[in-house]
C-alpha cells in the first residue's frame, strides 16, 4: 500500500491537467465527426488515424523494449480499447436523453472518480493499493464540486 | 431516468476501468504502446460494428458525409494517442484517483478557458468554479 506521502509531483500535476486539456480538445473533434457521420464512424475515425499515428509515433521515438517482445502482460491488458469504444456509443446515447450533455458528463465524472477510488483502494487490475486520506477526500470535493458550477452554474 | 443515469454513470467507470488495463499494459509495453493496443483493438471493434450494421441494414458503407467533416477535426485521433498514453503513464505512477481528478480538474478548466475566449457569457460563475477546482488541485500535490 502506497503511503500518502507519495502525492503526484509538479510534473505529474501538469501532465494530468496538460491530458484533461487535450481530452477537451479531443472531444470538439470527435463529436464534429459524429455530427456529420454519426456515432460509430465518429469513435472509428479517431480510432483508425490514432492506430496510424501511435505507430508513426513508435517508429520514432523507438524503445528498446518495442511491441511484440517485451512478454508479461495479461491477453485482458490488451482489450482497454474494447471499453473505450463502448463509451463513445453508451455517452452519445445518454446525451440524447433528459439528462442531455451537461448531465451526462456530471454523472460520468461522478462514475469516473468513484471507480478511481474503489480501484486504488483494492489495487483493481494488477495496480497498486492506494489508500485515500481525508485530504483526498476534501480534494475530491472540490473538484467535483467546481465541476459542478462549471457545468450547470453557467447559462445556457 | 434510471436507464440513462445508469449508462452515463457506467460510461465514466469504463473510462476509469480502460485506462486501468492500459496502465497494465503499459507496464509490458510502454504508454505509447498500450496506445498502440487501445486505438488498434477499438478500431477493428468498430470496424466490425459498421460492417454487421452495414449487412444489416445496408445502405452506403462509407458515409457521404464524411467528406464534408472539418479539417481540424481529423486530429482527435493524434490527441488520443497522446492522451491515452499520458492516461496509461499516471495511473501507474500516482494511482486511478489522482489520474482521473486532476485529468478532470484540466479538463474542465480548458473548457472553461475555451467559453471565456469565445466570449460566451457568466464568466463569474465559471471563475468561480475554475478557483473551487484548483483549490482541490493543490490539496491534492505533494506538500
Amino acid at each position: 500500500m502506497a503511503d500518502p506521502a507519495s502525492r503526484p509531483r509538479p510534473l505529474h500535476i501538469l501532465a494530468a491537467l496538460g491530458s484533461g486539456g487535450l481530452l477537451s480538445l479531443m472531444v470538439l473533434c470527435n463529436s464534429t465527426v459524429t455530427a456529420h457521420a454519426g456515432p460509430f464512424w465518429g469513435s472509428l475515425v479517431p480510432h483508425a488515424t490514432g492506430t496510424v499515428a501511435a505507430l508513426l509515433a513508435l517508429a520514432v521515438l523507438r524503445r528498446p523494449s518495442p511491441p511484440g517482445q517485451g512478454a508479461g502482460a495479461p491477453a485482458w491488458a490488451y482489450l482497454g480499447g474494447l471499453l473505450g469504444a463502448m463509451t463513445v456509443m453508451l455517452s452519445s446515447v445518454s446525451a440524447n436523453t433528459a439528462l442531455a450533455l451537461s448531465g451526462t458528463l456530471a454523472l460520468g465524472l461522478v462514475g469516473q472518480a468513484g471507480f478511481g477510488v474503489a480501484a486504488d483502494r483494492w489495487g483493481l487490475l494488477g495496480l497498486p493499493r492506494r489508500k485515500a486520506t481525508a485530504r483526498d477526500l476534501v480534494s475530491l470535493g472540490l473538484i467535483l464540486g467546481g465541476s459542478a458550477i462549471l457545468i450547470f452554474g453557467a447559462p445556457a | 431516468m434510471i436507464g440513462p443515469i445508469a449508462m452515463a454513470v457506467l460510461a465514466g467507470v469504463l473510462i476509469g476501468l480502460s485506462r486501468q488495463v492500459n496502465g497494465r499494459l503499459s507496464l509490458s509495453k510502454g504508454a505509447l504502446g498500450a496506445s498502440f493496443w487501445n486505438h488498434l483493438v477499438g478500431a477493428l471493434a468498430l470496424v466490425a460494428a459498421v460492417l454487421a450494421l452495414w449487412v444489416g441494414a445496408g445502405g452506403p458503407l462509407w458515409p457521404t458525409a464524411l467528406s464534408d467533416v472539418p479539417a481540424f477535426a481529423w486530429a482527435g485521433g493524434a490527441l488520443g494517442v497522446v492522451f491515452v498514453a499520458s492516461g496509461s503513464w499516471l495511473v501507474s505512477r500516482i494511482g486511478a484517483a489522482n489520474t482521473a481528478l486532476l485529468v478532470i480538474a484540466g479538463q474542465m478548466v480548458t473548457g472553461a478557458l475555451l467559453d471565456t475566449l469565445r466570449g460566451a457569457e457568466g464568466a463569474p460563475i465559471r471563475a468561480l468554479g475554475v478557483a473551487v477546482i484548483l483549490g482541490g488541485v493543490a490539496l491534492r500535490s505533494k506538500g
